[in-house]
């Protein structure tokens, strides 16, 4: 039901969305200092805008608690602050770097992608794929690699005015081939998903957060606790028969990200409305964000209780 | 049994409607949004239904607008698309 997804999505927003990372105006700064001194100048704005929220934000800094406890279950509380702190760090490089493909273009970056052979394949097919992403080093970089495929890229984005994800895609090369859905419509955006699938397009979405009704979610094991994953991407899959490509980002170097295809999954035609049917493969993509926390634990930006 | 009760009964059935019977279901009532509360996973469930029983195809969002309208209209949607 349309209306409950909408009251299950602003609850949700209520514990953590895109605009939680600061204040449009406080991004807006960033934005103006990377115009006025590059990205060094931003970079090192960010190291006293990061100590200050570490030291005196405490609510601020508790968002990435949760996380943290999970990861690094044994850690004592000064060491807390440095993970904190290091965390931080990490997702304010990002929101530089986003910035930078912004205004700068995606040429201020170097790319290393993994998996691009497969990737091409997929779209030779013509079935089209969903690429499942996750809140991990800039999915904003990973979609702006993907121009080399040559198809549409329609990303699953929230419309709303004080989303700083928009920023990026407002900001982004007119001659990019990112097209964006908007959940908030016609029946969350599904029809067109199945619309744009059988085109060969792909779609782009996040694994990691919830979409519309918690009805959608399975409770999948994550860092030693259970944690509800919705399984909407792979009911699509199934419904197209379009495979679903685990594809993740990191942050390997000053402006040097690798992207890389951690896994496609395949589900079978068909496998009806119960979420438990789905449980198999939504647990494969949780098996490979759980592997990617293990290898890049700063690069990981979910700052609310995922567990609770 | 009539197009609409065949629908119905697939709605039950194939979405795990519980305590929802076919009578229950109205001819002109919104299929989302209200009344059956189906959600919007369940509108990629009922196009996968409706080719699956009738061979017909929901090609985009606004086939798909005009079908889930309602049963009737869902009902009128198939036969238009079935007649030879």
């Amino acid at each position: 039901m349309q209306q409950t997804d909408k009251q299950e999505t602003d609850k949700k927003q209520h514990q953590w969305t895109g605009r939680n990372l600061g204040t449009r105006f406080g991004h807006n700064i960033f934005y103006a200092l990377i115009h006025l001194g590059g990205k060094r100048l931003g970079y090192f704005a960010l190291h006293w805008v990061v100590l200050y929220y570490v030291l005196c934000r405490p609510s601020v800094r508790r968002r990435s608690y949760p996380y943290l406890h999970h990861r690094f279950p044994k850690q004592r509380l000064l060491t807390r602050y440095v993970t904190c702190y290091r965390m931080f760090l990490e997702m304010g490089r990002v929101l530089v770097d986003r910035a930078i493909l912004g205004i700068m273009g995606a040429d201020k970056m170097k790319f290393t992608i993994h998996g691009r052979q497969e990737l091409l394949e997929l779209v030779e097919k013509n079935h089209g794929f969903i690429l499942l992403m996750s809140h991990v080093g800039c999915w904003q970089v990973a979609v702006s690699a993907l121009n080399f495929l040559k198809v549409p890229v329609n990303l699953l984005l929230e419309q709303e005015e004080d989303n700083i994800d928009r920023h990026y895609v407002n900001y982004a090369d007119a001659t990019s081939l990112i097209q964006i859905i908007d959940p908030g419509s016609y029946l969350g955006g599904t029809l067109l998903m199945l619309d744009v699938l059988k085109k060969g397009e792909v779609v782009c979405m996040m694994g990691d957060r919830v979409f519309g009704s918690e009805k959608s979610c399975l409770l999948v094991d994550f860092l030693g606790e259970n944690v509800p994953f919705p399984f909407s991407a792979f009911k699509i899959a199934s419904a197209t028969g379009a495979p679903i490509v685990v594809f993740f980002s990191y942050k390997t170097g000053y402006d040097s990200y690798t992207l890389k295809v951690a896994k496609i999954i395949h589900v079978p035609r068909n496998l009806g409305r119960s979420g438990e049917s789905f449980r198999p493969y939504v647990t494969q993509f949780v098996d490979e964000l759980e592997l990617y926390t293990r290898e890049y634990p700063y690069q990981f930006f979910n700052f609310y209780n995922m567990w609770q | 049994m009539t197009l609409n009760e065949q629908l119905k009964t697939i709605i039950i059935e194939e979405l795990n409607l519980e305590d929802v019977t076919v009578e229950e279901i109205e001819d002109d009532a919104p299929l989302f949004g209200e009344g059956l509360e189906l959600d919007s996973l369940d509108a990629v469930e009922l196009v996968v239904q409706v080719q699956k029983h009738f061979g017909v195809e929901i090609k985009d969002i606004e086939e798909g607008r005009m079908a889930f309208e309602s049963i009737n209209a869902l009902r009128h949607f198939i036969e238009e698309r079935m007649t030879p």
